[in-house]
């Protein structure tokens, strides 16, 4: 409701230009280690830590980025980061999209006190249930699997997927079953053909917060896949290429790059959806 | 039609997996926590029971204790005021139509957001970093003799810790409220604008009021933030020099991966979960709608 004619009053004065100028310096604090980062990873280790630390690469040195892939094990970290993002994504839809559907349009008794239990999860620490989730994973045999982290990772992100859907499968006319009842579909049908494409929206927010989060998870990646060579996610590259190969800190710089750079590309493609996410479950919890 | 929503085996095919999905990964092991905070066990043999040892131990004896439940409250301390504060001003800023760029302020704001843990801490380990750190180097260059061992410093260490916490879920916090300050129709300010308010008058009584859920909220996840701290400590400091820089999830840590004592770890779990039950359960008593409120709500609805 803008009024015409009597725009809005302009920022004036000596205060604002502080407040500006205050509004850009946070903003350099806030991308500049990132590009810092971008940059070293281009540079050797003399121009790392003596000659150059600050400005652009002298020599542009895309053989870090050559030998990071090559010769050590990103490849590797970078295709079990994307499996364990890609199934934890999947795994979370199903069973969220399952049970919100169940919860909110099937008649039952006991469906508010099921909710009730699922959602209880936002407020348990995954720092706290480290150890009995190790113990779990190993008790069910499926240490050293891509399962040890995706059954986990859907578990926790649960809460916060029916959360989302809930409000979603709420805003559903009721008649959309009754109409589907009337020509003959089965439940599994109304299910598949008619429900799930209409949460399509909601099933991308989560899809793209779910996978945001399981590929820069570490606490549990850590614990669980820490000490496994070949299951190991890029957060965790990230660290145990530090460990061995400090000497090549230019090739270190490049890894890190790769590993954020699909987060990066994901938030700026998606960057509504993602912040929409985040505020959703901010909304419901408090 | 209500037979057809009430069909049995429907109900139990599309409740089962995420039941037991959550079940078998956070429920259960919850109560675990609880459980085996009163054994003595190392994870292999039979759990014996010992009472309230854990805790008598934990809370009275263990001096590693008080250092790590301090650290919990001054990591929670600087993201909370950090955080909030500097949320709160961005929020407002990029809300501001009148202010330009405020697409890439939103971004720049966000981004660190999405990094992941590792990659934040080594950048800022590398900053911090004493020997040819980034902040050192530039002191040096600007020739200044002031060179700090940030992170192997007793006093320091937990703050430069919980300072690269604070620097990258900012973002977050500054999303929500943008989203809260969003949601408050535009209609209050043009009120206050013709009543002559400034805007920093119509946001000190509009805007901070109106967002008292947010708030709340922000304040929840960077306080119990503080007591969870564990990713930066254990990546950039291992919980030291000596143990300055534990937290309580640094004890179950060390004791369960560490020496396997489970019971005696699993003990300091239960005390984090308890004091974060413990904080939600205040902040909303503090938040909640009441008939004097305890903040300047009602001047907001006046002026409004």
């Amino acid at each position: 409701m803008s009024k015409k004619g009597s725009g809005p009053r302009k920022y004036t004065g000596v205060s604002s230009l502080i407040f500006t100028v205050f509004l850009w310096a946070y903003a350099i604090f806030s991308l500049y280690p990132m590009l810092w980062m971008i940059l070293y990873s281009f540079k050797d280790n003399t121009e790392i830590f003596q000659t150059n630390p600050f400005g652009l690469p002298k020599v542009w040195r895309f053989e870090n980025y050559v030998n990071a892939w090559n010769q050590y094990d990103v490849p590797l970290y970078f295709k079990n980061s994307v499996v364990v993002g890609a199934g934890t994504v999947i795994l979370t839809i199903i069973c969220a999209m399952m049970f919100t559907f169940a919860v909110t349009r099937l008649h039952w008794k006991g469906r508010d006190t099921a909710r009730t239990f699922i959602s209880t999860g936002q407020f348990i620490p995954v720092q706290a249930i480290l150890l009995p989730v190790v113990q779990t994973v190993s008790a069910l045999h499926i240490m050293d699997t891509y399962w040890s982290l995706i059954l986990p990772y859907a578990a926790i992100n649960l809460a916060f997927s029916c959360m989302v859907y809930y409000g979603f499968f709420k805003g559903i006319p009721k008649e959309m079953e009754e109409a589907a009842c009337i020509d003959g579909a089965s439940i599994w049908q109304t299910f598949f053909q008619i429900i799930m494409p209409l949460v399509g929206p909601a099933t991308m927010t989560i899809a793209i917060y779910v996978f945001l989060s399981a590929w820069n998870e570490f606490l549990l990646a850590n614990v669980l896949v820490g000490t496994t060579a070949n299951l190991k996610t890029l957060p965790l590259g990230v660290l145990f290429f530090q460990g061995q190969f400090t000497t090549d800190w230019g090739s270190m710089g490049a890894t890190m790059v790769i590993a954020s750079l699909p987060a990066i590309v994901v938030y700026c493609l998606f960057s509504e959806q993602v912040e929409g996410a985040m505020t959703t479950s901010g909304a419901v919890k408090g | 039609m209500k037979k057809y929503l009430s069909n049995r085996k429907a109900i139990i095919v599309f409740c089962l997996p995420a039941i037991i999905l959550f079940c078998v990964f956070i429920f259960i092991p919850i109560l675990q926590v609880f459980y085996y905070s009163f054994f003595d066990w190392d994870g292999v043999n039979k759990a014996t029971f010992v009472g309230l040892a854990n805790y008598k131990r934990l809370l009275f004896k263990d001096p590693v204790f008080k250092i790590a439940n301090a650290n919990g409250f001054k990591f929670g301390a600087v993201i909370t005021v950090y955080q909030l504060v500097l949320a709160t001003i961005f929020a407002i800023a990029v809300s501001d139509k009148r202010i330009r760029f405020r697409k890439f302020f939103r971004t720049a704001y966000f981004i660190p957001v999405v990094l992941s843990v590792t990659v934040v801490c080594q950048l800022w380990g590398n900053v911090l970093n004493a020997d040819n750190g980034l902040l050192n180097t530039l002191m040096r260059m600007l020739g200044v003799e002031w060179s700090q061992n940030w992170l192997n410093d007793r006093g320091t260490a937990i703050y430069a810790v919980a300072f690269v916490n604070a620097w990258q879920w900012m973002g977050y916090q500054f999303a929500l409220i943008v989203a809260g300050i969003k949601s408050i129709g535009e209609d209050f300010y043009e009120a206050a604008e013709i009543d002559g308010a400034t805007s920093l008058k119509a946001h000190w009584y509009i805007t901070l009021p109106l967002l008292k859920d947010t708030f709340n909220f922000c304040l929840l996840i960077s306080v119990t933030g503080g007591i969870k701290a564990f990713s930066e400590i254990d990546i950039m400091t291992g919980g030291g020099p000596g143990n300055a820089t534990y937290t309580l999830t640094y004890i179950m840590y060390n004791y369960a991966f560490g020496r396997q004592k489970f019971g005696y770890g699993l003990t300091s779990s239960a005390v984090l979960v308890i004091e974060c039950l413990v904080i939600i359960l205040v902040l909303n008593w503090l938040f909640k709608d009441r008939e004097t409120p305890l903040f300047a709500r009602r001047k907001g609805a006046e002026l409004a």
